[in-house]
């Protein structure tokens, strides 16, 4: 590992020459904040918090084909997937969902989709100088500054940013404009340690999940969950707007004599999502659906994969229309242990 | 670069033969089919109590138990009820027709570790698709075990599947088949009542013996009773569990009752295994 | 706003034998967020709010709860659903009445008299939202943020909700029980973001909402927030045929947003949920407006004030004006 400066005055040459290297980075589009490509000689800006949509939506798309097909034709033929691409100012929260999702998509099948585009894939953090309202990575394994998934974590120091070189990946990134980098002082270094203190310190919210893998099969029939769920409108947005869920739907398009297999984002909280074909529910209202999305997080996860797949990044509670909000759940679930 | 195999490209397979097991709105077709690609036709080998994901591109694809067994070569069967989108457009499909495979996948019965056992099985309507192939391996390997006995039943006899097979079995020495209908029909000679009745009458012993179950969840919960009074141990009991599914190989997310994916973890599960799942009988 | 009284009101409700749970709101957990609050006990009254902030339309929960089939040996529970209303809420509970959607028997409405709502992103970009949950109330015509002793005065017309401004129907439609005093409607603004829609060409308007139905991530939030959006058989959940495919572009969300606004045309009540809620920011209230505009214009009809009204959809009269047909 190393640590290089990058002094801001040459912030844009730096991202005008990665631009080149199908670059993506947060911009703010009408109300939602998410990665979209940058154009060559395109100015980046890392100002604000997080992205309302997590940069899973690049490596593991709303929708994708899975294979095309047409009559007649034997073989499916599936998309080539051979594109590197570039993500800069991910979050650690995001970066480590990342490394999480990544155990699923390598269970016991691997996913070549998921798998390839994760290979082709750059990730430069952001540290989290400043969280938001609703952060509490450290409550479930991460922090502010984490480097789990990573390939770079910068961290704005004022007048210039840190980089921390972690893998090859990041080496080779560091390598392409390595002009524009100088050794990192070692007091740039020590300032770092500080501003993730500091970060660390101006986190709002924490919840000791020690024991709730445990709790949770036991609060079953708990009314917590009749009570939490009143409100949830079964909409889709605290599962497709979270790092780590991941689950999808397939269908089938068709056109004429050609079509494509196609996966798409699919939801826990919607109700065909286990519906039978007989009709038949096993998850049958709002209750059982919430009561599976927090297990399946806080405990379900942590049976098969050893850890929650929770990274703490707080959108499931602030993007929530009706204020269904996690810490207050997982606080409910301890208190009713 | 690493090149992943894609798990979610199927095999495609010609039906050989087709058949109907039963009749009505929700029908049951029966398909013999091979695999195209001789490659994959020697390849593959599957367990009693896999599935397959079968399908037809430009529709969509289901999970279906694999009712053949392994002893039977060369060809796999589907025995498919006609319920949704992709089942009914599978049974237009007549021989020569092509569909699409995957799998095999999900465990399967530990037909090794029950050798020397009397094995029982207890089936209700289509829940005898995943029950033939152990059927038919206990059957094939017969000297390896102390005994089959099936139990099976249906609203009518019309509903029954493998129609045909069991009174084949009855000839053979060591194996006991039991059919029953719900309701009174003219001229059937055997039981009339409900499959829970029907395997009190027989009244198997719990000794050296694994009952596997399967079938409409109504008749699972009381079969499961039933055997709870003759005092078989959880232990002894295997059922298997289906839930809706999209990947059929752990991913989608769908199929889980409680931390268990039916599609990985199951189908096959003793039911000392299943019985504290919270959503295993939901 | 009298909370002693709401409160009071509340607590005596779900005492009755014949009411199943009220449905209120209570504060949020941060913010400026407040959550649908389900009372269930005369304790649970406590807990009760009224506030600036109260903008959801809660009447999407008498439709929203799943029928569950009734355990063997039980009894169905009949009990009533007690519901607090704002002007613009109660139009979707006559609404919902009229098209016999739910049955007056099966509802306790309980009328609030409204004097505007803010809207929480706009009053967040002003006065940035801290961990804390934040009280305001009414002050005048105008609202005031409480933190302890201090207080901030927050100018009506810097935090309106749009739909506010735009409000004809302030005081409830219909009600069992009013807490407050009617309020007095006030001039409603011109619908300037609808005006500005339908100054555009057919070209510039299929750019326009080409660039926010592309927008769309298919959450279903407006879909599941809307109190009208209810039909038991929808025809976006069907497999079998497929109307609207699960992947999202321009087309199939085109497809899912015009389908859902035809179906709301001479129904949608303007609460303004669908647009609150969508975490894409697509104006979907607009596109609703722009609708019920032409049904109050062209054919003089205006849903959810006569909960024994003819649905529009359902209605015909021999002078319709019928220009659309080509």
């Amino acid at each position: 590992m190393s640590a290089k400066l990058l002094h801001k005055e040459k912030w844009s040459e730096f991202t005008g020459r990665l631009s080149g290297k199908n670059l993506w980075a947060p911009a703010v589009q009408g109300e939602v904040k998410k990665f979209v490509p940058v154009a060559e000689g395109e100015t980046v800006s890392l100002e604000g918090g997080n992205t309302t949509v997590p940069p899973k939506a690049l490596i593991f798309p709303q929708t994708e084909t899975l294979y095309r097909f047409s009559r007649g034709e034997e073989e499916p033929e599936p998309p080539a997937i051979d594109e590197e691409m570039v993500l800069l100012g991910v979050r650690p929260c995001d970066a480590r969902a990342m490394a999480l999702v990544e155990k699923l998509f390598r269970w016991d099948f691997d996913d070549p989709y998921y798998l390839k585009r994760r290979e082709l894939t750059t990730l430069i953090g952001l540290a989290c100088n400043e969280p938001e309202i609703n952060c509490f990575c450290p409550s479930v394994g991460g922090s502010p500054a984490s480097t789990e998934g990573l390939d770079i974590l910068m961290t704005d120091l004022g007048e210039s940013y840190l980089l921390e070189v972690l893998t090859d990946k990041g080496k080779a990134i560091a390598g392409a404009v390595e002009d524009l980098l100088e050794e990192a002082p070692a007091e740039a270094l020590k300032q770092k340690e500080k501003l993730a203190e500091e970060a660390l310190a101006g986190i709002k919210w924490s919840v000791d999940p020690e024991g709730i893998p445990e709790a949770l099969p036991q609060l079953w029939e708990d009314p917590l969950w009749e009570r939490v769920s009143a409100p949830c409108l079964g909409c889709g947005i605290c599962t497709y707007l979270c790092p780590t869920c991941y689950c999808f739907d397939i269908q089938d398009e068709v056109e004429g004599s050609a079509g494509r297999r196609c996966r798409s984002w699919d939801s826990c909280m919607f109700a065909e999502y286990t519906v039978h074909t007989s009709g038949h529910n096993p998850r049958p209202s709002r209750r059982e659906r919430t009561r599976n999305r927090i297990n399946h997080k806080y405990s379900y996860f942590v049976d098969k994969f050893g850890e929650i797949a929770c990274v703490g990044c707080g959108r499931c509670s602030s993007l929530c229309p009706v204020n269904i909000d996690l810490i207050d759940i997982l606080r409910q679930v301890k208190a009713a242990q | 670069m690493k090149n992943y195999e894609n798990p979610y490209i199927p095999h495609t397979a010609t039906i050989e033969d087709t058949w109907y097991e039963t009749a009505g709105d929700r029908c049951i077709k029966t398909f013999k089919v091979v695999l195209d690609d001789p490659a994959v036709r020697e390849s593959w080998s599957h367990r009693p109590g896999q599935c397959a994901m079968i399908g037809l591109l430009g529709v969509g694809e289901s999970m279906i138990s694999i009712s053949s067994s392994p002893t039977e070569k060369g060809y796999l069967r589907f025995s498919v009820l006609q319920a949704g989108k992709v089942t009914s457009a599978l049974h237009q499909l007549e021989a020569g027709d092509k569909i699409t495979v995957r799998g095999p996948y999900g465990n399967s019965f530990p037909v090794d570790d029950w050798k020397g056992k009397e094995i029982l099985t207890v089936g209700g309507g289509i829940g005898q698709a995943p029950l033939r192939p152990i059927v038919e391996y206990v059957k094939a390997n017969l000297s390896d075990y102390a005994g089959l006995t099936t139990i099976y039943g249906a609203r009518t006899s019309e509903d029954l599947c493998f129609k045909g097979e069991f009174g084949e079995m009855e000839k053979i020495d060591g194996v006991c088949c039991h059919l029953s209908v719900d309701i009174e029909e003219e001229g059937w000679p055997h039981y009339v009542g409900f499959v829970p009745s029907l395997l009190m009458e027989v009244n198997p012993s719990p000794e050296n013996t694994i009952a596997i179950t399967c079938g409409p969840p109504i008749m699972i919960r009381f079969v499961l009773e039933n055997l709870k009074k003759l005092n078989f141990a959880d232990e002894q009991i295997y059922t298997t569990l289906e839930n809706r599914m999209k990947c059929g190989i752990g991913k989608c997310g769908r199929c889980n009752a409680g931390s268990l994916y039916v599609c990985k973890d199951g189908p096959v599960f003793s039911y000392a295994a299943l019985k504290d799942v919270p959503e295993a009988f939901a | 706003m009298d909370l002693d009284k709401l409160r009071k009101t509340a607590a005596e409700i779900v005492s009755r034998d014949d009411v199943k749970y009220l449905i209120g709101w209570r504060r949020g957990t941060f913010g400026y967020r407040v959550s649908p609050h389900f009372v269930r006990d005369a304790a649970g009254a406590d807990e009760l709010i009224f506030s600036p902030l109260c903008i959801s339309n809660l009447a999407n929960y008498l439709t929203l709860v799943e029928k569950l089939p009734v355990p063997r040996g039980q009894e169905p529970d009949t009990r009533k659903v007690a519901l607090m209303v704002k002007g613009c809420d109660s139009r979707a509970v006559a609404q919902l009445l009229a098209e016999k959607g739910i049955k007056r028997e099966e509802v306790v409405v309980v009328g609030l008299p409204c004097p505007g709502m803010i809207d929480r992103k706009l009053l967040a970009e002003k006065y940035p939202e801290t961990e804390q949950a934040a009280e305001i109330r009414w002050r005048g015509e105008d609202f005031v943020l409480v933190d302890g002793e201090e207080e901030t005065v927050i100018p009506r017309a810097e935090v309106l909700a749009e739909k506010c401004r735009l409000c004809r129907h302030p005081n409830p439609v219909l009600s069992d029980v009013t807490v407050g005093e009617p309020v007095e409607p006030w001039a409603a603004a011109e619908d300037s973001g609808v005006a500005e829609i339908m100054a555009k060409n057919a070209e510039e308007r299929w750019a326009y909402w080409e660039e926010q139905f592309s927008k769309c991530i298919r959450c279903y939030s407006c879909k599941n927030a809307c109190p009208l959006c209810y039909c038991e058989d929808c025809i976006l959940d069907r497999l079998d045929p497929i109307w609207v495919n699960r992947s999202v572009n321009f087309s199939e969300n085109t497809a899912f947003h015009l389908a859902r606004a035809f179906h709301l045309a001479g129904r949608c009540i303007e609460c303004g949920e669908c647009e609150r809620v969508c975490p894409a920011g697509i104006p979907l209230g607009k596109l609703n407006r722009m609708l019920a505009q032409t049904v109050r214009e062209e054919y003089e009809f205006e849903p959810g004030l006569d909960p024994e009204a003819e649905p529009f959809q359902a209605s015909y009269k021999p002078d319709d004006p019928e220009e659309f047909i080509l």
